[in-house]
């Protein structure tokens, strides 16, 4: 099926959707020149400079969003001094927050001048031991670096091993990865959804949904033998030739978990305590996501259409169509609103991938290697765009580093909660949906 | 209103009968046990040592708090162990990290004070976030710890049990002895998934402290990676209650 007929056929239904195929594909040599202005951006943000990235000229450049460890800082409007203005630590260990992380905040009685998260409380080295290692045994520690993005992880980091080695993969391989990586986005959008409508003390609908999410883990560890898809993705793994029929249950499965998600989002969207609690909470305006460098929904809430899977794909997503849902004010609502769109269109993309399994198992040449022995790779994972640079030392791992969706997104979180009120801080951090676990890894 | 009711009520009854009725397939997954070495060949252990990358397999048997459940080791010998028997099986709980499947647990001291109601915190202290996940989801509709008195709060000040994932890092050690001597006693430690246990696939990681017990007195192991969620509430209400009977309410 083409490309033209899915758009024609299936998504009429998706709200927001913008499929924006003037943006034109990263060649490998363009990765190259991202690498380097990424240490430059690295640097950049250290110092609480925004990478005055040029709005105007945006997204026709390839762009990256920078990665810092420690402070991560926002510099205040004003520097305001005076009585009543004190900074409080929130932090490391919160009820709100189910990570370890820390946020000073400087206050004046309810509102927030300031807030600065601190990371490194959970840090486990993982990418720095696993250098020396065979590639499954890496892999096998690089999914249970961030559990619930483990399939994220895992396909950048291996695509990135692929590329360096020069190794051609197998098809079906690279289908798995697919159909884990959209299953794990459902779970993490249920998810976030989840935490704002319990947040907004919204009881049944954070029950409802909780209990979805639930039942995407049930599915995954069905189909792939553990609900968090651990050893699913490993080289040299089962070869996943699923019958028809194992198909037709994921497939029926999941749409059911996706229409029954449409009714309980139907509710919550008309419920107006909760449209309350997260309209205009925490905005981004687009200019500012595109500065600080935002990814993901985060990004595409703030109205810029980029998605991996769309602008930089890696097989099968090459294939694919993929529907790329945006907001307008980039505030808490259209974050989830994002999400809500995507929970649909990755059930589309599960539809698509499960229609179109390789009966046979081919190989597929690895993406081109930036330098010899050296890959690098960008997946679209739940919260966003993804980085994995990794060299490669024969079959081996000499070298790996990468850039998360949370830490690219983590300086958008001071800038949104400025002049915010401390309650509405869960909204804003649930609707980010970070993971700590990605920042400290 | 009456519209989400609705809703809830076409779902049907979806909360598991655990602790009056053993789970069922979906709810107590496979890689809840380790796997376990078939009777007569005790000497396939030393065989299967070598593919295991968390160095759980020992002479006398797999420890339980330090496998991860990857499964390297079936193709070299091991079998993997039945459906889970959380009823009555040692598996949920175990008195120390490194437990033989044969060596009975036990929680250290079962305390009278939580007979009704038992209100449980959370502390990360270096986890990959799915054990977080896993511990939380236990207030879902499909777990609903609440029916059984155990409910997740939000300051250590109002909690029984503190219930730690993740490797613990040097980091937090400081926040970690701060939180459990913030809680009022009587009290109790319950330590999820092979990190918090031994390290699970990061052991041996330099920036970790272990063992847990050298900075918090923990009172029951609950392996796994993550451990599945019956395997975590069976745990909490052997804490409250001790062992589940089969018997109802
Ligand atoms: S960690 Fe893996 S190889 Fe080792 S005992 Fe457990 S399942 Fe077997
Ligand atoms: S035990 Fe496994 S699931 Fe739990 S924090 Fe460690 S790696 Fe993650």
């Amino acid at each position: 099926m083409t490309r033209s007929s899915w758009v024609e056929t299936s998504l009429s239904e998706v709200p927001k959707t913008s499929h924006d195929l003037s943006l034109s594909y990263l060649s490998p040599d363009a990765r190259l020149a991202i690498l380097t202005d990424y240490t430059e951006h690295r640097t950049r943000v250290l110092r609480g400079e925004p990478l005055g990235l040029d709005p105007a000229r945006f997204p026709n450049q390839p762009w990256l969003a920078p990665a810092a460890r420690g402070l991560r800082r926002c510099p205040p409007d004003e520097d305001v001094r005076g009585y009543g203005i004190f900074t409080f630590p929130y932090g490391p260990v919160t009820g709100g927050v189910p990570e370890a992380v820390r946020f000073d905040v400087r206050t004046y009685g309810e509102r927030i001048l300031e807030l600065t998260p601190v990371t490194g409380f959970k840090r486990r080295g993982v990418l720095a031991g696993i250098a020396g290692l065979p590639l499954p045994d890496a892999a096998l520690r690089v999914e249970r670096m961030v559990g619930n993005l483990s399939a994220a992880h895992v396909t950048a980091f291996l695509t990135a091993a692929e590329s360096a080695r020069g190794l051609p993969v197998p098809e079906r391989e690279l289908w798995t990865r697919a159909l884990a990586l959209e299953l794990q986005r459902i779970y993490n959008h249920l998810h976030a959804v989840a935490r704002v409508a319990e947040s907004a003390a919204q009881s049944v609908g954070q029950a409802q949904v909780h209990a979805l999410s639930e039942e995407v883990l049930r599915l995954a560890g069905w189909a792939f033998g553990h609900r968090w898809l651990f050893g699913a993705l490993l080289p040299g793994g089962p070869d996943r030739r699923l019958e028809p029929s194992d198909r037709r249950t994921i497939g029926t499965r999941i749409a059911r978990i996706s229409a029954d998600f449409q009714t309980l989002w139907d509710l919550l969207s008309h419920t107006r305590i909760f449209v309350d609690r997260i309209q205009g909470t925490s905005p981004i305006p687009r200019r500012e996501a595109i500065r600080w460098g935002a990814v993901g929904p985060t990004l595409r809430a703030s109205s810029v259409g980029w998605d991996d899977r769309v602008h930089a794909p890696i097989p099968p997503y090459t294939d694919l169509f993929v529907a790329v849902p945006q907001g307008i004010d980039g505030d808490a609502l259209d974050r989830i609103a994002v999400r809500v769109g995507e929970i649909q269109s990755s059930t589309l993309a599960i539809e698509q991938i499960l229609d179109r399994w390789p009966a046979a198992s081919g190989e597929i040449p690895p993406e081109p290697c930036v330098e010899a022995h050296r890959g690098i790779a960008r997946v679209e994972g739940p919260n966003g765009d993804l980085i994995y640079d990794v060299t490669m030392q024969g079959d081996r791992v000499a070298g790996a580093s990468c850039r998360s969706a949370s830490e690219a997104n983590l300086p958008l979180l001071a800038l949104g909660s400025r002049q915010s009120v401390f309650t509405d801080f869960s909204f804003a951090w649930e609707s980010f949906g970070f993971v700590i676990a990605e920042v400290d890894r | 209103m009456s519209t989400w009711i609705q809703q809830a009520v076409a779902r049907g009854r979806l909360t598991t009968r655990f602790p009056w009725a053993p789970p069922n397939e979906e709810e107590a997954p496979i890689t809840a046990h380790a796997p376990e070495v078939p009777p007569p060949a005790t000497r396939t252990l030393p065989l299967a040592a070598p593919v295991c990358p968390t160095g759980a397999i020992e002479s006398e048997g797999v420890r339980q708090g330090a496998c991860i459940r990857c499964a390297r080791c079936l193709s070299h010998g091991l079998t993997p162990t039945g459906p889970v028997d959380l009823m009555a099986s040692s598996i949920a709980l175990l008195r120390s990290p490194s437990g033989l499947r044969h060596e009975p647990p036990s929680v250290r001291s079962p305390s009278p004070g939580f007979r009704r109601s038992l209100h449980v915190f959370l502390i990360d202290v270096g986890s990959c976030n799915a054990c977080n996940r896993e511990a939380l989801g236990l207030a879902n509709p499909y777990y609903d710890s609440q029916r059984l008195g155990i409910f997740f709060t939000n300051s250590p000040r109002h909690a029984d049990v503190l219930l730690v994932v993740g490797i613990p890092t040097r980091e937090m050690l400081p926040s970690l002895s701060r939180t459990y001597e913030a809680m009022p006693g009587p009290k109790a430690v319950v330590a999820i998934g092979a990190c918090a246990l031994e390290g699970g696939i990061f052991h041996g990681n330099p920036h970790a402290a272990l063992p847990l017990s050298d900075h918090v007195p923990v009172d029951a192991y609950v392996p796994g990676c993550p451990p599945p969620p019956l395997a975590i509430l069976s745990a909490l209400w052997r804490v409250m209650r001790g062992p589940p009977s089969r018997e109802g309410p």
